[in-house]
């Protein structure tokens, strides 16, 4: 198919999972629109590409509602980095990424890496309120301001505050710590049948982000991307090496994997 | 709404079904409970309390039936001198009776305007009271009556976005509510405030359904004066509209279905019934989590949108050799399984084309089209990417998937909007592929700049001075049969442009379909003077066409403007509507596709490795 060569052919595959409302589809627009805007419950899945440097990374937002459960073995298949995403308010959410989540991802490649994310952390730690990503523009702040009235922020403010900070009116209690998520991540491990020891340490995959505010949003992405980065060269070499060997090596993958997925 | 028979032959069926008198439900309870419901759902309760349901216009003998099942019973019917009459649809007689419970129910409930509350009565009424306290908040538990059993299960804590106070005023002068609860009394959905504060509030509707049921009846509609409250029931599911538009019985059932189609399109039809029969108290609403912005989305374009009403679709005018070839950009992007390949910008059809023989079994109804458009309005929030979810189209088949492929080709601006229907829930890299190709396609011939200038026309190009606006809708001929039903209409221009006058006139409209369409007495031309404008209706075998005039415009003026107006639209045809839909074939063998669009999914072995890209 000559045609296709004009195709920017993703050459790495990362997949956002997680329940409904967690803010899978705010966390990854932060990082590519550099904003936080209402959105809209994800129907099945959304497709992105997104240019890294030479690399084409493509990301798959999904669905969280129960409903397209069906689909995620699907979406999962072949990816290099799943990014396993709960909200820090909510302890049902972490629960739900073991339950329903994670045997979704039996389908990835095997050397997939996995990322434990808590977001809304602006709810709970006055810290997230700050963007700890300095490229955030100061008007992306205003705006979140006004785009959502969140439970915590008093009603009776009559002009918006200067700063995020002065937003912290009530924190949120924090209903999943740091440890729980670590802990999550040995589990993962467990069920992949690999050696914590030769595996990635929790410290580094377990992140707690703010798509509202933008923190960690930024260092999460471009640390996955980071990793997957050998996953990509590998790719490439392959491909150069003999390109018709391409189809053979995916359909001896596939169904090698496909065989554990459900549907 | 035509749709209505459509697929539905409950109503139909038990119209003949006349309950044994002696075991008629005390008529009174049912009566009572009803007014009280009103009394609750409406607005100025106070006024209302005891005159609400009972609106007497036509004695009871002035009832002079034609219709064999009202014949049936007779006997019942005069004994009680009562004002519920059947559904005599379809063969009714010209008057204009104001039928207060239009259910089949024969059960007599005038004795409740002349009892007052007795007994029974107040056995509702501290129900009520009882479900009063509980929405706001109060909760009175305990002995819980045998009428509201179904429905006062505590439904699980769910986080509502829809925080609107459901005893507030503000809450019941909404103009059109909409509910959705299961048979067991579970809500499922409500158009405005939370499921959970309307728990009770549903659950008493689900007591007049189950009420009315255990009489072998099916509970169809209730008039109070300012109010119609609309009952459907769909498998597992009823569904229950009160309005205070004026709009017909019969559209807002219409609206109903479309509201159970859309559910459908989420769920399919078979695993609803799977679901519920396996556990007749299960919350739906897990499952459709997420999905009430596409419900609340539909009902304001069932309200605002005519092509519900009129149940087709609204193409875009384009010259017919940009319409061209744009198919052909898609006609030639194609891939296995793809079905249906649909062009959209603003929200309105550019093309569709679709595969051979999919086309043989069966057209795209506008109905599902409707449905698409409205996910793809739903889901356009995050608009750079690439969607590919399930969805299923209820008419084309209620029971399996199709996977659709949703993707803007204008970003950042997001107007046009590519379509692409595959029955292989593996096909997404697939059909992608189809998309690059159709927009390197769309890029050589400079067609998105085309699009981009494409407006909607405006009334005055007819060129008949009084005409202020229409809708006409050609019905299926020969030459095109198996077309999408189609209409076209001119923007909405001064003095329609604000929203109330745009309402305003849509209500007119609406007023001139129902009584176009009415079941007990259809009319072929209405010349309808109203306050600010001038309205004529008309339907002929070929088309069904509304026009508005400025005032004083007479009836033969109306006329000799309608011939200018049919022969402007004869003579912009190609422009106005999609002639004839391109097909094309994905497969080399036509059989395989062909049952794709009828299996939820099958095999896909062709294209399931380029799936690991
Ligand atoms: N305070 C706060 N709210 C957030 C954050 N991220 C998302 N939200 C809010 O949480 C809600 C859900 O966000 P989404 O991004 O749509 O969630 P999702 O995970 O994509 O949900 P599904 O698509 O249904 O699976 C929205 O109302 C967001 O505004 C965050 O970091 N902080
Ligand atoms: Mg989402």
């Amino acid at each position: 198919m000559p045609e296709m060569s004009k195709m920017k052919k993703p050459d790495v595959k990362v997949v956002l999972l997680g329940d409904m409302n967690v803010g899978k589809t705010s966390l990854l627009h932060r990082y590519t629109e550099r904003k936080f805007k209402d959105t809209i419950s994800t129907v099945g899945g959304a497709f992105y590409l997104k240019q890294w440097g030479p690399y084409n990374i493509s990301i798959w937002d999904t669905a969280g509602r129960e409903q397209f459960h069906g689909l995620g073995s699907m979406y999962c298949r072949g990816a290099a980095a799943v990014i396993l995403t709960y909200d820090v308010t909510n302890w049902q959410s972490l629960a739900e990424l073991e339950e329903r989540f994670l045997s979704l991802t039996d389908t990835a490649n095997h050397d997939c890496i996995y990322a434990v994310v808590g977001n809304k952390a602006d709810l709970t730690d006055p810290k997230a309120q700050l963007s700890r990503d300095s490229d955030v523009a100061p008007e992306d702040r205003t705006e979140c301001e006004e785009d959502r009235t969140e439970p915590e922020v008093l009603s009776a403010c009559p002009t918006p505050p200067a700063s995020p900070a002065s937003l912290s009116g009530v924190m949120l209690h924090k209903q999943v710590a740091p440890e729980d998520a670590a802990a999550f991540y040995g589990r993962i491990l467990r069920y992949k049948g690999l050696d914590e020891k030769s595996s990635l340490p929790a410290e580094k995959m377990c992140f707690e982000t703010s798509a509202k505010t933008g923190y960690n949003v930024d260092a999460l992405f471009e640390a996955l991307f980071d990793l997957v980065l050998p996953s990509i060269l590998r790719k490439r070499n392959e491909n150069q090496e003999s390109p018709t060997v391409d189809l053979e090596e995916c359909r001896g993958t596939s169904s090698k994997r496909s065989r554990t997925s459900c549907c | 709404m035509e749709r209505d028979n459509h697929q539905e032959g409950e109503a139909e069926g038990v119209k003949i079904c006349d309950p044994p008198s002696e075991s008629n439900p005390p008529a009174d309870t049912l009566a009572t409970s009803l007014s009280l419901l009103g009394n609750h759902m409406f607005p100025d309760p106070v006024e209302r309390n005891d005159s609400a349901t009972v609106n007497k216009e036509e004695p009871a003998d002035s009832l002079p039936s034609v219709d064999t099942a009202e014949e049936q019973s007779q006997d019942a019917n005069l004994d009680s001198n009562q004002v519920t009459k059947l559904e005599a649809e379809e063969t009714e007689n010209s008057g204009q009776c104001h039928s207060d419970v239009s259910s089949q129910s024969q059960s007599s409930e005038d004795a409740a305007a002349d009892n007052g509350q007795g007994d029974s009565g107040e056995f509702v009424v501290t129900m009520l009271a009882k479900a009063k306290l509980e929405e706001q908040g109060i909760g009175v538990k305990g002995r819980s009556s045998p009428l509201l059993e179904a429905g006062t299960q505590e439904s699980p804590a769910f986080i509502s976005h829809r925080d609107e106070d459901v005893t507030a005023d503000s809450w019941r002068q909404h103009r059109k509510h909409v509910f959705v609860l299961s048979e067991a009394g579970k809500p499922i959905y409500s158009r405005y405030g939370s499921e959970e504060a309307l728990s009770s509030t549903m659950g008493v509707m689900m007591a007049l359904v189950s009420f009315v049921q255990s009489g072998d009846n099916i509970i169809r509609s209730v008039y109070s004066e300012g109010h119609t409250v609309v009952f459907l029931q769909k498998g597992p599911l009823v569904l229950v509209c009160v309005s205070s538009s004026r709009q017909s019985e019969r559209q807002l059932r219409g609206e109903l279905l479309y509201v159970y189609y859309q559910i459908i399109s989420m769920l399919t039809q078979a695993s609803i019934s799977r679901i519920f029969e396996h556990k007749k108290n299960y919350d739906l609403r897990r499952l459709l989590a997420g999905s009430e912005k596409i419900l609340d989305g539909l009902l304001n374009l069932v309200d605002s949108d005519p092509s519900f009403l009129l149940a087709a679709v609204h193409c875009l005018p384009i010259a017919s050799s940009l319409r061209d070839s744009l198919s052909q950009i898609l006609q030639k992007a194609i891939t296995p399984n793809l079905v249906f390949s649909i062009l959209i910008a603003n929200n309105q059809l550019l093309t569709i084309i679709q595969e051979k023989t999919v086309i043989e079994d069966a057209r795209l109804e506008p109905a599902d089209v409707h449905l698409l458009l409205n996910l793809i309005g739903a889901s356009s929030a995050f608009q750079a990417g690439e969607i590919w979810t399930p969805i299923c189209l209820p008419l084309f088949n209620p029971d399996c998937y199709f996977y659709a492929y949703i993707s803007y080709l204008d970003p950042p601006e997001c107007t046009v909007c590519l379509l692409l229907l595959s029955t292989d829930k593996e096909a997404f890299y697939a059909v992608a592929e189809c998309k690059r190709k159709i927009e390197e396609a769309m890029v050589a011939q400079n067609s998105l700049s085309l699009i981009a200038k494409v407006q909607s026309y405006s009334v005055s190009q007819v060129g008949v001075s009084d005409l202020r606006h229409f809708m006409y809708k050609p019905f299926d001929v020969p030459d095109n049969y198996r077309q999408l039903t189609q209409f076209t209409s001119p923007e909405m221009e001064a003095p329609y442009s604000s929203e109330e006058e745009k309402m305003r006139l849509l209500d007119l409209y609406r007023y001139m379909h129902s009584r176009i369409h009415s079941t007990s007495r259809p009319l072929k031309l209405i010349y309808h003077v109203a306050e600010r404008e001038t309205l004529l209706a008309w339907v002929t075998s070929k088309f069904e066409l509304y026009t508005c005039f400025s005032p004083l415009v007479t009836k033969a003026c109306a006329i000799t403007a309608i011939t200018k107006l049919l022969r402007w639209i004869k003579k912009e045809e190609d422009r106005l509507f999609i002639r004839y839909p391109p097909k094309y074939s994905t497969t080399p063998n036509p059989s395989k596709s062909s049952r794709g669009g009828k299996s939820d999914q099958q095999d896909s072995t062709d294209n399931g490795f380029l799936s690991l890209l």
